[in-house]
């Protein structure tokens, strides 16, 4: 009974939203307006279960001084403090003025900002230590990777002779190889997620259930 | 000569790290800006967007966060001066709860700048969560997914909303996006379905996956990373820059180029100078 419902509800939302794409009468379009305001209710619950997932994982783990404990503290600190602040602010926390914001300017922006930048540092090291060319295939796209880099930066406009036809090239292998290697990725992509959804919506695949059946 | 060479391939990556803080800082300090064309997918957004007349309402789905500002930013304030400049109104909603504290603001100075009203002119709908969930019920109900604004005004009282009910009442969606959820969602979800115009101003990282969708015109527009950007907002700036609304603003994107200039040269010159030394070094038998 416990798989049974899940699935039976499965099945009906499931057949439900599809019809969605075939019957665009507009109470059935409110039906399913109805059913996506439930899975946005459901979706804004998920934070709150992420928050206690949060907890409950890392906890324990500061209790027990485990390997970069400091940081697990840190980030729990943080979270209690910001999620203090913004409930005692209410509606206003985003104005300025407010402490919730002056986290979200001073403290949420530049770390985010900072774990980003690094990137540019790491690929830079990266790049310099994979990118060789061992084969033929290394070799296409080491040349691939270069043109296209040069060609997205105006100097590369600014080269003497080719740099006409640099944007041209680098726009060729966007459109033409690029193009034709991410539909091939998406179509797979798709017949996978659909094969995937028929098999919820039938009830053959009920690993999400838990329990560890499928 | 070749143990200096093998030494060079093993080199600590702190080496790395401060030549490439080099290429960013340098011209950051001594910026050399070099003269650059604006592509046909940049082109095809402004082109579109000129083509609206005044009173016409745009969806603005800002779905970005502090990291990819430097990137986004600089398309997001250039594309809204170029819609207030032309007297269109802007309705705008977010999928990443990161983004309104920053988008916000923004919003809210450009369009005094311009002199225009919140909830007549323009309406900030806040985050919503739910991810793909989420542009459905935009696409069938935009106002029961905002039942109020970010102000707590009923969205379905708001004079900027009069006769709008759905995304598929919008003549042009705008989606500046840095991931999931964004760009590739809205056209999965609801571009073929409801058969909607869709622009997007995306990461260069994003760009190339998205490239497919502007061939088959599921994108009428593409604007990718801080080149897009610049592109963008030359073409705004060239056309826009006597506007009163546009007296204070300048642009961002374009200056910074010289950072992206020497950022891309020290990694071609890391790769080359890599396999060069790898080539002189190589035993026959790596052949």
């Amino acid at each position: 009974m416990k798989r049974t419902i899940p699935l039976i509800v499965g099945f009906i939302i499931g057949v439900v939203m599809i019809g969605e794409f075939f019957i665009p009468h507009y109470r059935y379009r409110a039906m399913t307006a109805e059913f996506l305001e439930w899975g946005l209710i459901l979706g804004a619950g998920a934070f709150i279960l992420g928050l206690v997932n949060l907890v409950q994982v890392n906890l324990p783990k500061v209790q027990r001084r485990e390997t970069d404990w400091q940081y697990k503290a840190a980030m729990l600190v943080a979270l209690v403090i910001t999620l203090i602040v913004g409930f005692a602010a209410g509606e206003s926390r985003q104005a300025d003025g407010q402490t919730f914001k002056w986290i979200y300017d001073y403290a949420f922006t530049p770390l985010n900002a900072t774990m980003f930048a690094l990137l540019a540092f790491y690929i830079a090291s990266a790049a310099f230590r994979a990118f060789r060319a061992r084969n033929m295939e290394a070799t296409v796209l080491l040349a691939a990777a270069i043109l296209v880099m040069i060609a997205r930066v105006p100097i590369g406009e600014s080269i003497p002779v080719i740099g006409d036809y640099l944007p041209q090239f680098m726009n060729w292998i966007m459109d033409v190889p690029n193009t034709a290697a991410r539909r091939a990725i998406f179509i797979g992509a798709a017949l996978g997620a659909i094969a995937t959804g028929l098999r919820v919506i039938l009830g053959m695949e009920r690993s999400h259930l838990g329990g560890g059946e499928s | 000569m070749r143990n200096a060479l093998i030494r060079f391939q093993n080199m600590d990556r702190r080496w790395i790290f401060l030549g490439m803080a080099l290429s960013i800082m340098i011209p950051l300090l001594y910026p050399i800006n070099f003269p650059f064309k604006v592509d046909q997918r940049v082109q095809a957004i402004y082109d579109r967007i000129e083509e609206l007349e005044a009173g016409d309402t745009v969806f603005i789905s800002a779905d970005f966060d502090p990291a990819s500002r430097p990137e986004l930013e600089p398309f997001y304030r250039a594309n809204l001066h170029h819609l207030f400049a032309k007297d269109v109104k802007i309705v705008m909603g977010s999928l990443w709860p990161y983004a309104p504290p920053m988008v916000r603001p923004w919003l809210d100075n450009i369009a005094k700048e311009h002199g225009k009203v919140e909830g007549e002119d323009y309406a900030f709908l806040g985050f919503k969560a739910g991810n793909e969930l989420a542009i459905k019920l935009f696409a069938d109900d935009l106002v029961k997914a905002f039942p109020s604004d970010a102000s707590g005004k009923k969205t379905a009282e708001l004079p900027v909303m009069k006769g709008f009910r759905s995304l598929k009442d919008f003549g042009l969606i705008i989606s500046v996006s840095a991931g999931f959820p964004g760009t590739k969602e809205y056209v999965l979800q609801v571009q073929g379905q409801y058969g909607l115009e869709i622009a997007s101003a995306t990461t260069a990282v994003s760009a190339p996956d998205y490239v497919p969708y502007y061939k088959s015109k599921q994108l009428f527009g593409l604007s990718g990373g801080m080149p897009g950007s610049a592109q963008y907002e030359k073409l705004v700036f060239a056309d826009y820059r006597d506007d009163p609304g546009l007296s204070k603003a300048k642009e961002m994107a374009g200056p910074a180029q010289s950072v992206l200039n020497m950022g891309h040269l020290f990694i071609v010159l890391l790769i080359v100078c890599g396999n060069v030394a790898f080539f002189l070094t190589r035993t026959p038998k790596e052949d």
